[in-house]
C-alpha cells in the first residue's frame, strides 16, 4: 500500500462518473480534515503513506440496538418499537419491514448506506438519485419528493419509510461523519484523577464519544483508543464506509427445510461490502417470511432479523511511535 | 471392559472425581470410561464396546480410528487431517471467557487468577455445533470436551486428564437424568446435561463480545496467548454469537431430543417428577447484570437492573405472554450509594480488590435457560397445560428463583405421566393433587396460594395480570428510596450467596464482595424483603 489516491465511494460502488467519484473523494477529506490537527493519531490515507503491513482491524456489531434491549423487557416489545420507528435504529444500520395481507413479513430491507453519499448524488447527479430510488424504493417516485428548494431531504417521505423500500441511513447519528469523529476522536487517551480511563462505556462518557449504551460507540471507541495507546496511528479503511456483515440464519427454520441463509440477498456492494440486503423467500416458493420460524417463533418484526444481522467497519492500524498524553474528561 | 489398576474406587461424585485420577493411571491412546454412579474405577473401553457406545463425530471420526490428541490444539488439527475439504468439523469458531478479564494485567494484578478460559466449537450447523471444547491453554490437556451423538441423541462428555493421550468418557446427557448417575460427575455442573454458558444474555458479563472486548491485556506482557491465533481469531461478535449460534440451538437440541424420546416411548414418562424440578425449582441458574458499568454507575442517570432478578418473565411472559415487567432502574447516586454502605468490592480473595461492583453491576440469578426450555417443550408436548404451567409459576411468582414455596408443591408431582395425542392427563392429576393436599395444610400455604391461582380457571390471564402490575407498581416504588433499593440489594446478596454455593461459582471474582451478612432473604408480592 502507499498513499491512497482518493477515496472511494461506499462499497466502491461504480455508478457515478469520475469527476463525481474525485468530488466525493473531495468530501471524505473534508470530513477528516476537521480531525487531523487535533488528532495526530487520525490520518488521512490520501495524505499520509500506509505500509502494506498495516494491521487491518474489523469491528463488528449487532444491526438491533443495544440500547433497546437495556430499556424494554420483553422481546416482543423491543422488535416492535424498533420496527416502528427509525430513530430508534441507532447502530449504524437501519432496516424497513414490508407485510402482505395477512401482515405476515414478506421483505425485510437492511441499510447501512451513509446519507452524505445521497447527497453527493442529489448534489453531482440528480438523475441517478432518482434512478436508483426508482429502483430500489418505488418505481413511481419523482425527484420533487427528494429535492425540496434545491436540497436533498435526507428524510423525504419516500426515505422515512418503516414499511416499504427505505434508501439509505437518515437516524441522526447513523452517518459518515458521525463514524468518522468517534474514530478520531477515540484515539484520544482519557483519565480521571490521574487514572486512565479504558472501559468501554467509560470511554465514551469520559471523551463524550456517543451513546455509551449501545453497541457500536463504545465497541469502536476501546478498539480504537487501545491501539492509540501503544502510539500507532489508525484510519479508516478504504472504501470508507460502515458495512453489512452478514445474517447468521442459525436456530431459523423454513417450512420445506430450505436453508434460510439462502434466502438473504446482497442488493448493493459485495459480500466484503454489502451497504444494501434484503431478507426474502424467492418466489416460486409457497411461503413468505413469516412463515419461518425463529427458534420456534414465526418471524414477526424485522428486528428479530436484526439480532441476527451484524455491521462492520474496518480501521486500518499503521505502526507509529507517538507518545500519547491522557487528557481529561470532556466537560 | 477393562477396570484400569488404580489404588481404590473413587469415591468422591462430584465433577472433582476427574481431578483424583492420576495421568498414570489411564492407558495411553485408549479410550476410557468413567460415568460416576455407574463406575467407581476407571474402565478402558474396547473398540467393539466404544463403538457400541459413542456415536458422536469425536469418537466416530477421530477416537475409533486411533487418533488421540492431547490437547485442545490437536483435538482442531486432529479434525483438519480427518476431515474433508468444507466439512463443517474442520471450521472452528472461538469464544473466550474469564471472570477476571476485565482486569488490565498489571504489576499490582499480576497474580490475579482471570480463569480465561477459551470455547471453541466445530461443526456449527443449524442445531448448534457437533462438537464444544473448553480450555484453558490450546497447547496444554485437561482438556473438557462435548460432543451430540447422532446415533443415540444428546452430548457425550468427555474429558482429557493432564497431559495423557487417553479420553475418559464422563456420561451422555442422558446420565443426567438417571437416578443413578444424575448429579455425578459432570453432570453436578450441567444438571439436566445441557450445554452451560452462565452469563447467557445481553451484556454478558465476563465473556468477549461487543458490550466489553477481552483486549490483549487481560493476559501477561510475556504471555504467548496475547498473539495465539485463537485469540486473534476470536468470533467478532464474541458471546451474542456464542449465545445465539451455539448455546441457546445446543439447549433446544437436546431438550428437543429429550421430548422425543419420551414421544417414542409412547408417551410414558417414568419420572415426571424429573421434568418438574426443572419446572418448580432451581437446579440450574444463568446470570443476568444490569448494563451498566461499575464505572460509570456514580455519573450514570438510571442504572438499569435486570428485570429476570424479579420476574421470570422468560416463562410468564415470554412463554405464557402475562404482562411484562418495566424496566426498572435507579438512580446511579442511589446505586453508588449503596456500594459505599455495603462496603461493595472485587476481589480474589488474596492480593486483589477493588472497590465497586462486578464489571457490569447487579450481578444476579435469574431462571435458568435449559429449565425455561424445558418449560416450554412440557407444554408443547402436551404434558402440561398453558394453565398449569401459569398457575405453578404464579406461586410465589416474586421470587423467580430459589423458591422453597413452588419447590414444596414437587412432593405433589403424580408418579407417572402418559402423553397422548399431544395432551395429557398430568395436569389435572398434578392440580387435583395439589388441591386435596391444600385442605390440609395450613392457610398461606404453597397449596392454598396454588388454588387460589387454579381457581381464576380459564381467566387466568384475566386474573394474572393486575397481580404482576401490582408486584411490578411495588418494586418500582421500593427503588425510589434508598432505603427500599437497600433492600433489594441484600435480597440479590442473598441470591449470589445460594450461587455461590452451585458448582457455577469456579471463582471468587464472579461476584463482589460485600458486608451484609449472610441470610436467607424472600421478596414479597408488596415488594418488602423479609429475613429468615
Amino acid at each position: 500500500m502507499a498513499i491512497l489516491e482518493r477515496f472511494a465511494t461506499p462499497a466502491g460502488l461504480t455508478e457515478i462518473s469520475d469527476a463525481a467519484l474525485n468530488e466525493w473523494s473531495d468530501t471524505v477529506k473534508a470530513i477528516y480534515a476537521d480531525y487531523l490537527a487535533e488528532h495526530p493519531q487520525f490520518y488521512d490515507p490520501t495524505e499520509q503513506d500506509t505500509p502494506d503491513g498495516a494491521q487491518v482491524a474489523p469491528i463488528a456489531w449487532p444491526a438491533f440496538p443495544a440500547r433497546l434491549r437495556r430499556e424494554v423487557t420483553s422481546q416482543e416489545e423491543r422488535w416492535r418499537r424498533a420496527d416502528n420507528d427509525r430513530n430508534e435504529q441507532d447502530e449504524y444500520c437501519e432496516w424497513s419491514v414490508e407485510r402482505d395481507s395477512e401482515k405476515k413479513v414478506t421483505r425485510v430491507t437492511f441499510t447501512t448506506e451513509v446519507p452524505e453519499y445521497w447527497d453527493h448524488l442529489a448534489e453531482h447527479d440528480p438523475d441517478r438519485l432518482l434512478a436508483l430510488y426508482r429502483e430500489l424504493v418505488a418505481p413511481d417516485v419523482e425527484l420533487d419528493e427528494l429535492i425540496v428548494d434545491g436540497t436533498y431531504k435526507r428524510d423525504n417521505d419516500r426515505n422515512r419509510t418503516t414499511t416499504g423500500r427505505l434508501a439509505h441511513l437518515i437516524q441522526g447519528s447513523n452517518n459518515l461523519e458521525a463514524a468518522v469523529d468517534l474514530v478520531a476522536k477515540a484515539t484520544v487517551q482519557r483519565e480521571r484523577d490521574g487514572v486512565p480511563v479504558d472501559g468501554q462505556q467509560d470511554l465514551v462518557v469520559c471523551g463524550s464519544l456517543g451513546n455509551q449504551f449501545r453497541h457500536s460507540d463504545p465497541q469502536i471507541a476501546r478498539a480504537v483508543n487501545t491501539v492509540a495507546a501503544a502510539g500507532d496511528e489508525i484510519t479508516l479503511r478504504d472504501p470508507v464506509g460502515l458495512y453489512i456483515d452478514g445474517l447468521d440464519a442459525v436456530g431459523l427454520q423454513t417450512p420445506d427445510g430450505a436453508d434460510p441463509a439462502t434466502f438473504w440477498t446482497i442488493e448493493r456492494g459485495d459480500g466484503a461490502h454489502a451497504v444494501r440486503a434484503r431478507y426474502e423467500v424467492p418466489g416460486d416458493r409457497d411461503y413468505v417470511v413469516g412463515d419461518i420460524l425463529d427458534r420456534g417463533r414465526p418471524i414477526a418484526f424485522g428486528g428479530q432479523l436484526a439480532d441476527r444481522v451484524r455491521v462492520r467497519v474496518t480501521a486500518l492500524v499503521k505502526p507509529a511511535d507517538h507518545t500519547p498524553r491522557p487528557q481529561p474528561c470532556v466537560p | 471392559m477393562t477396570a484400569v489398576a488404580t489404588d481404590a474406587p473413587i469415591t468422591d461424585e462430584t465433577c472433582k472425581a476427574f481431578r483424583e485420577l492420576s495421568p498414570d493411571a489411564l492407558t495411553p491412546d485408549a479410550v476410557h470410561r468413567f460415568v460416576v454412579g455407574e463406575d467407581t474405577t476407571l474402565q478402558v473401553l474396547t473398540a467393539e464396546e466404544a463403538a457400541g457406545e459413542l456415536g458422536d463425530p469425536f469418537a466416530t471420526e477421530l477416537l475409533l480410528k486411533g487418533t488421540f490428541p492431547r490437547t485442545a490444539g490437536e483435538v482442531l488439527s486432529a479434525f483438519a487431517a480427518a476431515m474433508p475439504e468444507g466439512d463443517l468439523l474442520r471450521a472452528p469458531m472461538f469464544f473466550l471467557v474469564g471472570d477476571g478479564s476485565q482486569i488490565p494485567f498489571s504489576a499490582e494484578t499480576a497474580d490475579v487468577a482471570r480463569n480465561l478460559r477459551f470455547l471453541v466449537t466445530l461443526g456449527n450447523g443449524s442445531e448448534g455445533p457437533d462438537v464444544m471444547l473448553s480450555a484453558f491453554n490450546p497447547e496444554e490437556g485437561d482438556v473438557e470436551l462435548m460432543a451430540w451423538d447422532h446415533a443415540r441423541g444428546g452430548f457425550n462428555y468427555y474429558q482429557t486428564v493432564g497431559d495423557s493421550s487417553s479420553w475418559v468418557f464422563a456420561g451422555n446427557s442422558r446420565h443426567a437424568l438417571l437416578e443413578a448417575t444424575e448429579g455425578k460427575g459432570p453432570f453436578e455442573s450441567h444438571p439436566s446435561g445441557n450445554v452451560i454458558m452462565k452469563e447467557l444474555r445481553t451484556p454478558w458479563i465476563n465473556w468477549d463480545s461487543p458490550a466489553a472486548n477481552i483486549l490483549p491485556s487481560a493476559f501477561a506482557p510475556d504471555d504467548p496467548l496475547r498473539d495465539h491465533p485463537w485469540f486473534n481469531k476470536k468470533d467478532p461478535q464474541g458471546a451474542i454469537t456464542c449465545e445465539a449460534s451455539v448455546v441457546r440451538p445446543g439447549i433446544e437440541r437436546w431438550t428437543k431430543a429429550r421430548f422425543a424420546t419420551i414421544a417414542a416411548n409412547g408417551g410414558k414418562i417414568e419420572r415426571p417428577e424429573r421434568i418438574m424440578r426443572q419446572v418448580l425449582t432451581s437446579p440450574a441458574v444463568n446470570l443476568g447484570s444490569s448494563h451498566t458499568e461499575t464505572s460509570i454507575v456514580a455519573s450514570t442517570e438510571a442504572v438499569d437492573l435486570p428485570p429476570r432478578s424479579f420476574v421470570d418473565s422468560a416463562a410468564l411472559t415470554e412463554t405464557l405472554d402475562l404482562q411484562a415487567p418495566p424496566a426498572f432502574t435507579v438512580p446511579g447516586s442511589r446505586y453508588a450509594a449503596a456500594l459505599t454502605a455495603f462496603d461493595v468490592a472485587l476481589t480474589d480473595g488474596d492480593s486483589f480488590s477493588r472497590p465497586g461492583d462486578t464489571h457490569f453491576v447487579f450481578l444476579v440469578p435469574e431462571r435458568a435457560a435449559e429449565d425455561q426450555a424445558v418449560v416450554v417443550a412440557a407444554i408443547d408436548s402436551g404434558l402440561l397445560t398453558e394453565r398449569l404451567a401459569a398457575c405453578l409459576l404464579m406461586v410465589d411468582f416474586a421470587n423467580p428463583v430459589f423458591s422453597e414455596r413452588r419447590a414444596a408443591l414437587l412432593r405433589h408431582v403424580p408418579p407417572t405421566a402418559t402423553i397422548t395425542n399431544d395432551a395429557s392427563d398430568f395436569s389435572q392429576a398434578l392440580a387435583d393433587a395439589i388441591l386435596a393436599a391444600a385442605a390440609s395444610t395450613a392457610e398461606g400455604s404453597p397449596e392454598h396460594e396454588f388454588a387460589e391461582r387454579w381457581n381464576a380457571g380459564e381467566a387466568w390471564r384475566e386474573a394474572f395480570n393486575p397481580l404482576l402490575e401490582s408486584y411490578y407498581a411495588a418494586v418500582t416504588a421500593r427503588l425510589s428510596d434508598q432505603e427500599g433499593f437497600n433492600d433489594l440489594f441484600r435480597l440479590a446478596e442473598a441470591r449470589r450467596q445460594r450461587v455461590r454455593q452451585m458448582p457455577i461459582f469456579e471463582s471468587p471474582l464472579l461476584f463482589a464482595q460485600t458486608n451484609i451478612p449472610a441470610s436467607e432473604r424472600v421478596m414479597q408480592s408488596d415488594g418488602t424483603v423479609i429475613e429468615r
